[in-house]
């Protein structure tokens, strides 16, 4: 490969204080590098949870009639299959990756509230662990993912799982909204000088774009659910209809942030391919601002298809028709990225890395899923389709193949960045094509079953229908689905320990990230760097090959560095980041074991002492919190170059 | 040369299971889509064949020009000099972005059109209400006189207007071959209209996840002819004859009369929640049993009609249908063999005779 070779400039780790305990340095972080490795471990833990679950399923339908799962533990397991790998595994993955790279992307420090980024990460895994913890206490969520009421009344889900699930969800979506608000502030504000809104890398945009939508989609969440607790422990009556309350409300707020979901977990992993595809075939992105409007098109138009996934409720034809309309408008933005996805590769010097496997298959998934999703739009086919295997084969498509897809490519082409080793692009090869076949083995059929008449979320179906032998292909598929996540691991253990080791820049890529070392010092960049074009390290290298790609008002070079005497390097020290805490863990502690106490507030397994219990919980998580808001206000006013003492 | 070989193994997975595909299409499997007895269904299939051959052009054209892109610009030496750096071109988005957008707007015609065909309630239709109960089908004719569970007799070639409730979460009303799917919900009356082309045994699903025995909740619509149907109703409506005859299961002899005290007797509790017209039991919480030797299945849909099968429910309800109401009050050794005997002799007996078409 023609990559120019780089001096490899070996800077001093972080210079912020590191006590005696090893672990401090983690917990108690506010590196927004460390956080998002913490946020992409967590995330895939909550991976091969979610896998399990799905093949624990896969091994119950491998057989007409088959008993290796009860009716009850099947219902809980897809329950908690989907909603693991909606908001404990793509989500979270997402904002992990984004958090590592975008405030390198646009030549920051860290993201602009550090402390708020770490009580992000905690409060997630506090509310990821409390859904688990309904394994162990009488039964996880059974309702669906998506929780339809009144299935999800109390006198219909008498377990604990639904409270477990709507407060842990409860608790991720704070950490979502602190987390998107942070993302903001920091891709408006925090962006080196001269990169202007029209110079930003893609997987900015589609973060900020991805941020928003959060901000307007996750509240709706919020409230519904909450409606929902009411329901079940004060004896609400929001969305039961024999005390006077609505069904559908439920299903209107549940989809009003569900369907822009979709597009929360998709559109950060197509800004991964629109930064991908352009380093390996060493070219820009083919019509930048198409790509980048595309996103904020589909950001809009997300918020008002969600009726799409209730065209069988009875809204009326009217009704029905906008949301139909509106759902295939939503197509044309999507099929643009596309278009200009391959136009980018077109002419190209197409160079098939692992990273530009995974982010071609992607494309060729996507396809499909796009293109099974047109006939869900259409109210009278999705009649047919809806709540059939054929919806399970589209949204898998989408998000397998689509998002998670997309993950690997994020993941083998910033691995060498995060962790100053590469990923071996042999294993990750055999992987990669294990993988894309046997999700094909997996999730085709289901189509098929689908259009034949296999309704979905059953615990077993009976022989003769025609669905034995695709069942059974499926389940074969998921065991080889699951053997290419194993390669992918032993390359992440191995490549850590003996992986070649990175360059600043092994791809010979475009973005700031890759002007510092791999993987980078706690500040990030010594000099800020000062971009004039979309592609400021592609710039630097290749002067005369740079094209007229400035888009602003000045057409200067842009400012890029990679290689510091050591005095330069040595005046390090001299950045100012802020320092340790363990306030956002201790208020995220908090708040997970007072929603622990919430859980059986109002509940009668065993009487008084339960609820004295959980008010208890509930106490002890308020002070934590007062310990902790005091805590972050003493280590602010440390950090302040204002309030404290002055460096 | 390998990575040509590896590559040359997806077009060929692709193409053996589009094969296999277009083969189980071909098929008139109990419960596909593809082959239609009702007007609903029908409507819905001649929508999806044109634009499942859109689809496939859409798909063809995309994804060849995407694999066309990579094999046509893939990488051929290490030092390739670097590409020219082309970075858009106006007049190419906006053809892809009005391609795309043509096809949509065909798609979406299509689809009005269909639409409104299949949201039309013709007001000759026959009425007919259903309500979803956990887990089982309740049908109701002429404004209730006629109450019967998972078997919908309908009409061949007259419009029925089926009236959707339920009657405590959320169900979803699906016939693949006839119709397709409407929600019944609780608070809400929807309604669904479709003719039945040919007489036929059709499958029936609830479609909406609506707890524990969601998968175990089946019905089977029985379009009979005119005349037939006619037949069937009037039958319908007449009170059951005394309870009459034998029946040999469990390899005892079940005596009907026997039976019909056992079901009447206030302790046995079968008559608080069952309704068999004619006698003490008016129970409603479960389906009504009237003519229960006329039904397909045992347990909506959940076995063949059989006595074997009747013994077998009522040996154990929770094992066929996990979390069913029967299942608390009737466990494993509730009743003795003998009472189940008499119970199968009694609802067995309790039938006429039906023109039953063939299942489709």
């Amino acid at each position: 490969m023609a990559i120019a070779e780089h001096k490899l400039t070996s800077v001093s780790p972080a210079t912020a204080s590191s006590g005696s305990f090893p672990w401090r340095t983690w917990l108690a972080t506010v590196d927004h590098k460390k956080i998002g490795i913490i946020y992409i471990v967590s995330a895939f833990v909550f991976f091969m949870l979610g896998g399990i679950e799905a093949m624990l399923m896969r091994v119950q339908l491998g057989a007409p009639n088959n008993t290796f799962l009860s009716a009850d533990v099947y219902n809980q397991l897809f329950t908690m299959h989907a909603t693991t790998m909606i908001f404990l595994m793509v989500m979270p993955m997402n904002v992990g990756i984004g958090n590592y790279v975008v405030p390198l992307m646009i030549g920051a420090r860290d993201m602009a509230f550090p402390r708020l980024n770490a009580m992000s990460i905690w409060l997630f895994l506090g509310g990821g662990l409390l859904l688990y913890m309904s394994f162990l206490t009488g039964g996880a969520p059974n309702g669906g993912w998506f929780a339809y009421a009144p299935l999800t009344q109390v006198q219909y889900s008498p377990t604990s799982g639904m409270d477990y699930w709507i407060l842990g969800l409860g608790l991720t979506g704070i950490a979502s909204i602190a987390g998107a608000l942070n993302f903001i502030v920091t891709v408006l504000n925090m962006r080196a000088p001269g990169m202007s809104i029209n110079r930003m890398p893609l997987f900015v945009w589609m973060n900020l774009v991805v941020s928003f939508i959060i901000i307007f989609a996750f509240p709706t969440f919020t409230v519904g659910s909450i409606e929902l607790l009411f329901d079940r422990q004060f004896g609400g009556a929001f969305f039961n209809p024999a005390q006077g309350g609505d069904a559908m409300l439920w299903q209107h707020l549940f989809w009003f942030f569900g369907h822009p979901e979709v597009y929360i977990l998709i559109l950060p992993v197509m800004g991964m391919i629109s930064e991908i595809l352009p380093v390996f075939s060493r070219k820009p992105i083919f019509g930048y601002s198409f790509v980048a409007f595309s996103g904020v098109g589909i950001g809009f138009l997300g918020f008002i298809v969600w009726a799409h996934h209730m065209f069988g409720v009875g809204m009326g034809p009217m009704a029905n028709a906008f949301f139909a309309a509106a759902s295939m408008v939503i197509a044309i933005p999507t099929g643009v990225k596309i278009f200009n996805w391959i136009a980018t590769m077109w002419a190209g010097d197409v160079r098939l890395t692992t990273a530009m496997l995974y982010a071609i298959g992607f494309i060729s998934m996507f396809i499909i899923g796009g293109i099974s999703g047109i006939t869900l739009a259409s109210p009278p086919i999705d009649l047919q389709q809806t709540d059939s295997y054929y919806v399970v084969a589209h949204l898998h498509y989408v998000l397998f193949g689509g998002s998670i897809l997309g993950l690997f490519a994020g993941a083998y082409y910033w691995f060498p960045k995060m962790t100053g080793r590469m990923l071996n692009e042999r294993i990750g090869k055999i992987q990669f094509w294990i993988m894309l076949i046997s999700f094909n083995v997996t999730f085709f059929p289901m189509h098929i079953v689908g259009t034949e008449g296999m309704p979905r979320r059953i615990y077993t179906y009976e022989a003769g229908m025609g669905w034995d032998l695709w069942n059974f292909i499926e389940t074969v598929g998921t065991f080889f689905l699951a053997f290419s996540i194993l390669i992918f691991i032993y390359n992440v253990l191995s490549s850590l320990r003996n992986g070649e080791v990175a360059s600043n820049d092994p791809w010979d890529a475009a973005t700031l990230e890759w002007t510092m070392p791999s993987p980078p010092p706690s500040y990030n960049f010594l000099h800020i760097p000062i971009v004039n074009s979309r592609r400021p390290l592609w710039d630097a290298k290749y002067p005369h090959a740079a094209g007229d790609d400035h888009h602003g008002a000045s057409s200067a070079p842009s400012q890029v560095r990679y290689e510091y005497t050591d005095e330069e390097t040595a005046g390090a020290k001299d950045i100012h980041m802020p320092s340790l805490t363990f306030s956002p863990m201790i208020l995220s502690g908090g708040l997970t074991i007072a929603a622990l106490g919430f859980v059986y507030i109002n509940k009668d397994i065993l009487g008084l002492p339960t609820r004295v219990a959980a008010l208890g919980f509930i106490l002890i998580g308020i002070v934590m919190v007062a310990i902790a808001i005091r805590g972050w206000i003493v280590d602010s006013r440390k950090d302040s170059p204002y309030l404290g003492q002055h460096h | 040369m390998r990575k040509e070989a590896r590559k040359s193994t997806v077009p060929l997975v692709v193409l053996l299971l589009s094969c296999a595909a277009m083969l189980s299409g071909c098929t008139n499997l109990p419960a596909t889509t593809l082959f239609t007895y009702g007007d609903h269904a029908t409507r819905i299939l001649d929508l999806l064949m044109p634009v499942f051959w859109m689809a496939v052009g859409v798909f063809v054209v995309v994804q060849g020009a995407l694999v066309y892109t990579v094999i046509r610009f893939r990488s051929k030496q290490a030092n390739a000099p670097v590409p020219a750096q082309i970075h858009g071109n106006t007049n190419i988005e906006i053809m892809w972005t009005i391609a795309p957008a043509i096809i949509l707007l065909v798609i979406a015609v299509m689809t009005f059109r269909t639409q409104a065909a299949n949201s039309y309630q013709p007001p000759e239709a026959m009425k007919i209400r259903a309500i979803g109960h956990q887990w089982w089908f309740e049908f109701q004719y002429d404004d209730g006189t006629i109450v019967t569970a998972n078997d919908l007799y309908i009409p061949v070639g007259q419009s029925v207007q089926i009236q959707l409730e339920a009657a405590d979460v959320m169900h979803n009303f699906w016939i693949p071959k006839l119709a397709g799917k409407t929600y019944m919900i609780p608070g809400k009356t929807n309604y669904l209209a479709f003719k039945a082309t040919e007489a036929g045994i059709f499958r029936g699903f609830c479609a909406e996840f609506c707890g524990e025995s969601h998968g175990n909740m089946h019905f089977r619509v029985i379009a009979l002819d005119a005349a037939d149907f006619a037949k069937w109703k009037t039958n319908f409506a007449t009170t059951p004859a005394a309870a009459n005859g034998t029946a040999q299961v469990l390899g005892l002899t079940g005596d009907a009369a026997r039976g019909a005290a056992i079901f009447a007797d206030a302790k046995k509790q079968c008559s608080s929640c069952h309704i068999i017209s004619g006698t003490v039991a008016k129970g409603k919480i479960g389906p009504n049993l009237t003519y229960f030797g006329n039904r397909r299945t045992i347990a909506a849909g959940m076995l063949p009609y059989s006595t074997d099968n009747m013994a077998k429910w009522l040996q154990d309800p929770t094992s066929i249908k996990p979390g069913n109401l029967m299942g608390r009050v009737i466990k494993k050794g509730t009743l003795k063999d003998q009472e189940i005997a008499d119970l199968v002799a009694y609802l067995d007996g309790m039938k006429f005779a039906v023109n039953m078409p063939a299942e489709k």
